[in-house]
């Protein structure tokens, strides 16, 4: 099938090289089989945070735990842990995919870049520690955690931004005035979309739509967490469009444009015409309390979609997506039990948190 | 005056091309099916040794083609 793709030239300009599918898919769905199960997560709920500590060394957090121990301990170590994980996983999928697939795959996980220079922006804007704005970094974009780290260490925004002068997004970091964050990091995160969409350029094959398809709709269950919270809490100004990302797949900009103006019960009205409603009806109304089973719900949505995506066409970059985004649940529910325990959170609390 | 002689091609040498076409395309064609499912099963082994027995089955499985293609040059040769 790709054969007969390639040769109706139908593959993008930015093809380079020869993509390994065959081989980087099949290798990730054997990593996908070694994620934890939905029976381990009641089990890590009954344990001590030691005792966590030593069940995630014995699996695929060992090398992780082995290597930070030294340094650290309880909960700091196995936030580390799962942060190393995570960027040594994510660059492992980079170094054995080739050709096209890695450029997509490269262009994708540069939302860790963005999330890093965001991150380090943040700590610089609150003073706080480079220990602790380590705690929060994770190298799996193209910026390697030693630059990371020096940017860390640095000692204001505007070093920060001097030093990052050669990245893509420094049009955009220039503009930072130490005041002005929010609206920054916002810029950083629609532009992150627009390079990725550039990036797939117009998609021709079927792999590339389903990419195409699979990067709206998490813009769409993006935008959807930002307009529940600003809905719950009263927000209907008009100027918080702004806050909205483009080129979703089922809720368009003018729609939600028009859903900002609306009280929270009216939005829900509203909501009940789109697609996404009839998965979470059940866990929204007029008096909900918090918006933690909506929030929880849509990210299962999203895992679920992905997973539907990556059986449709199973030689393409979606199960790779497929995967990336079950490991990070993985990591977000150990950290939430981890954290949760930490702070002497009920059971109850941390399972309504956890996504499984 | 031009005699014209009738080139007659011996049946033998046909049936040598048919039995060699028949082998050589059934042969490219298993190559191109096994490309895709050798490294395939080489990544999934690399992530799970225990997989080799099952990759190995399924990377020879389109080894039929050519077997198919060799069993017709015997026939026809």
């Amino acid at each position: 099938m790709r054969l007969l793709q390639r040769l109706k030239g139908g593959m993008g300009s930015q093809t380079q090289g020869h993509s390994n599918y065959a081989y980087t898919t099949a290798r990730v769905r054997a990593m996908k089989g070694k994620l934890l199960s939905k029976e381990t997560y009641p089990r890590l709920m009954n344990m001590q945070i030691s005792e966590i500590t030593r069940f995630i060394q014995e699996v695929e957090y060992k090398e992780d735990v082995d290597q930070l121990a030294r340094s650290y301990e309880d909960v700091d170590l196995i936030e580390h842990a799962l942060n190393r994980n995570l960027a040594v996983t994510f660059n492992k999928l980079l170094n054995i995919s080739e050709g096209e697939l890695n450029f997509l795959i490269s262009e994708y996980l540069k939302k860790y870049d963005i999330w890093n220079i965001k991150t380090i922006l943040r700590g610089k804007h609150c003073d706080a520690s480079t220990d602790d704005i380590l705690e929060s970094i994770v190298a799996a974009g193209r910026l390697t955690y030693t630059f990371t780290s020096e940017l860390a260490a640095k000692p204001t925004y505007e070093d920060v931004i001097a030093a990052l002068s050669a990245s893509e997004c420094y049009s955009i970091l220039k503009d930072y005035n130490g005041t002005n964050l929010s609206d920054i990091e916002n810029r950083l995160d629609k532009n992150y979309y627009y390079d990725l969409f550039q990036a797939i350029g117009d998609p021709k094959t079927k792999d590339r739509k389903l990419f195409t398809k699979f990067i709206q709709t998490d813009i769409d269950l993006k935008n959807l967490v930002t307009l529940f919270r600003l809905k719950r809490y009263g927000i209907t100004d008009p100027l918080m469009a702004d806050l909205l990302i483009e080129g979703g797949l089922k809720l368009h900009f003018k729609e939600m444009e028009r859903m900002l103006s609306l009280s929270f019960e009216d939005f829900l009205v509203q909501l009940e015409n789109t697609p996404y409603w009839e998965e979470i009806s059940d866990c929204c109304g007029p008096k909900m309390e918090s918006l933690i089973h909506v929030e929880t719900r849509l990210k299962k949505l999203r895992l679920k979609s992905a997973e539907s995506f990556s059986h449709v066409y199973p030689l393409s970059i979606v199960p790779i997506m497929d995967y990336i985004l079950s490991k990070e649940n993985e990591v977000s529910n150990l950290r939430m039990i981890v954290r949760g325990k930490e702070v002497g959170l009920s059971d109850e609390e941390i399972r309504d948190q956890l996504v499984i | 005056m031009a005699v014209e002689t009738a080139a007659v091609m011996d049946p033998a040498g046909l049936k040598a091309i048919g039995a060699g076409l028949a082998v050589g395309l059934t042969g490219i064609a298993s190559g191109i099916a096994e490309r895709d499912i050798g490294s395939a099963a080489i990544g999934a082994m690399a992530e799970n040794e225990a997989l080799f027995g099952k990759g190995l089955i399924l990377t020879v499985i389109p080894e039929t083609i050519v077997i198919f293609g060799l069993v017709v040059a015997l026939l026809i040769s």
